[in-house]
């Protein structure tokens, strides 16, 4: 017998029909996803899953007026999105206050690799646009016209945004990955 | 060593961060690769980029400190005739009707056998003489006061006439 996973847009027709249990298994194939996306938005575990549950929360009441189900990762992140920025706007006095993000808010236990932390300072002197770039492009692996969706914005500003954050990281990350690569040989 | 296409053009410079992150089309990327097996300065620069890009992967992605949860798990959720038969036996009217239902059960096996019909008429009688004469009483004092009223209507008659006068 051969078992066919079952595809989001199956999943998607039964939770609009009120199949809870399809809901579920949606939102826990994508919730990781999500999660890890708001927390190098946000910066913050707390922040990151409250707003993982207003996103899925907010896709499951908008789920009729999903068009085309084949989409719905696009759809989502651009849910999570709007929901990250609106959260950020509502915070902003506290985040001022703050300065910069802070990557070292991040467990450093679970990030115990010089580069791996290396990487998360990298990213936190990104701009906010620019660090959603690389966050869509480089670790949810979106199609410049896929951001374009999720972003609302022109393909040439999505570029632009990630073409500038990966010159930056190129000048901060590369020597320190050739030097590393050097000390290993 | 220096590369043709940077120094002629700038502007036909391959998009290599594309190329890198597979966005060129198809015609796009072969040129891509050809131009890179003949161009050392070229080479390096993709090199670089790649590096990066391993570098950024080398971020870990978070486990979540628990699980997403604003609708509740099935496996929690009453069946069909649990629900049915909660939402019935725990509803307020339908717990008062089953108890005046058991009390009228209770209560009529307790009177039966006990009356004959020739008590069950007794009884009828004596409500409906009981019934007849209160009506009577009633009647009789609605007169009684409709009289009293009356005389008190011609009095004040009788006292208006006798002022005009």
């Amino acid at each position: 017998m051969i078992f066919r996973e079952v595809e989001d847009p199956d999943l998607i027709a039964k939770a609009r029909r009120g199949d809870v249990e399809a809901y579920n298994l949606l939102v826990s194939r994508w919730e990781k996803r999500v999660y890890n996306y708001l927390l190098r938005l946000v910066s913050n575990r707390e922040d990151a899953m409250d707003v993982s549950q207003e996103v899925f929360l907010k896709a499951y009441q908008s789920l009729p007026k999903l068009d085309d189900p084949a989409r719905f990762s696009g759809w989502l992140f651009r849910i999570a999105h709007n929901e990250a920025f609106s959260m950020l706007r509502r915070k902003r006095p506290e985040t001022e206050l703050a300065g910069e993000p802070r990557p070292a808010d991040l467990n450093p236990r679970l990030l115990p690799m010089e580069l791996s932390l290396a990487v998360e300072t990298a990213l936190g002197r990104l701009n906010p646009d620019q660090r959603e770039a690389v966050l869509l492009k480089v670790y949810q692996g979106f199609k410049f016209e896929e951001m374009a969706e999720i972003l609302d914005c022109p393909v040439s500003t999505v570029k632009s945004r990630l073409y500038t954050a990966l010159d930056l990281l190129k000048a901060t990350l590369a020597p320190m990955q050739k030097t590393a690569l050097r000390g290993e040989s | 060593m220096s590369c043709s296409v940077f120094d002629s053009k700038p502007e036909s410079r391959p998009d290599w961060k594309a190329y890198v992150l597979c966005e060129l089309g198809q015609d796009a990327h072969r040129q891509a690769e050809a131009h890179l097996a003949a161009c050392s300065i070229c080479h390096e620069e993709v090199a670089t980029l790649r590096l990066t890009l391993d570098t950024l992967s080398t971020l870990r992605e978070e486990e979540m400190s628990r699980r997403i949860a604003f609708v509740s798990d099935k496996v929690f959720e009453p069946r069909w005739w649990q629900r049915g038969f909660n939402k019935t036996l725990f509803s307020p009217t339908f717990a008062a009707g089953v108890l005046v239902a058991i009390a009228i059960l209770i209560h009529g096996s307790m009177q039966t056998g006990r009356t004959s019909q020739a008590q069950v008429d007794a009884a009828v009688t004596k409500a409906v003489s009981q019934v007849e004469t209160r009506h009577m009483q009633e009647i009789q004092a609605m007169y009684e006061h409709l009289e009293v009223r009356d005389k008190q209507v011609a009095n004040m008659y009788l006292s208006n006439a006798a002022l005009i006068r």
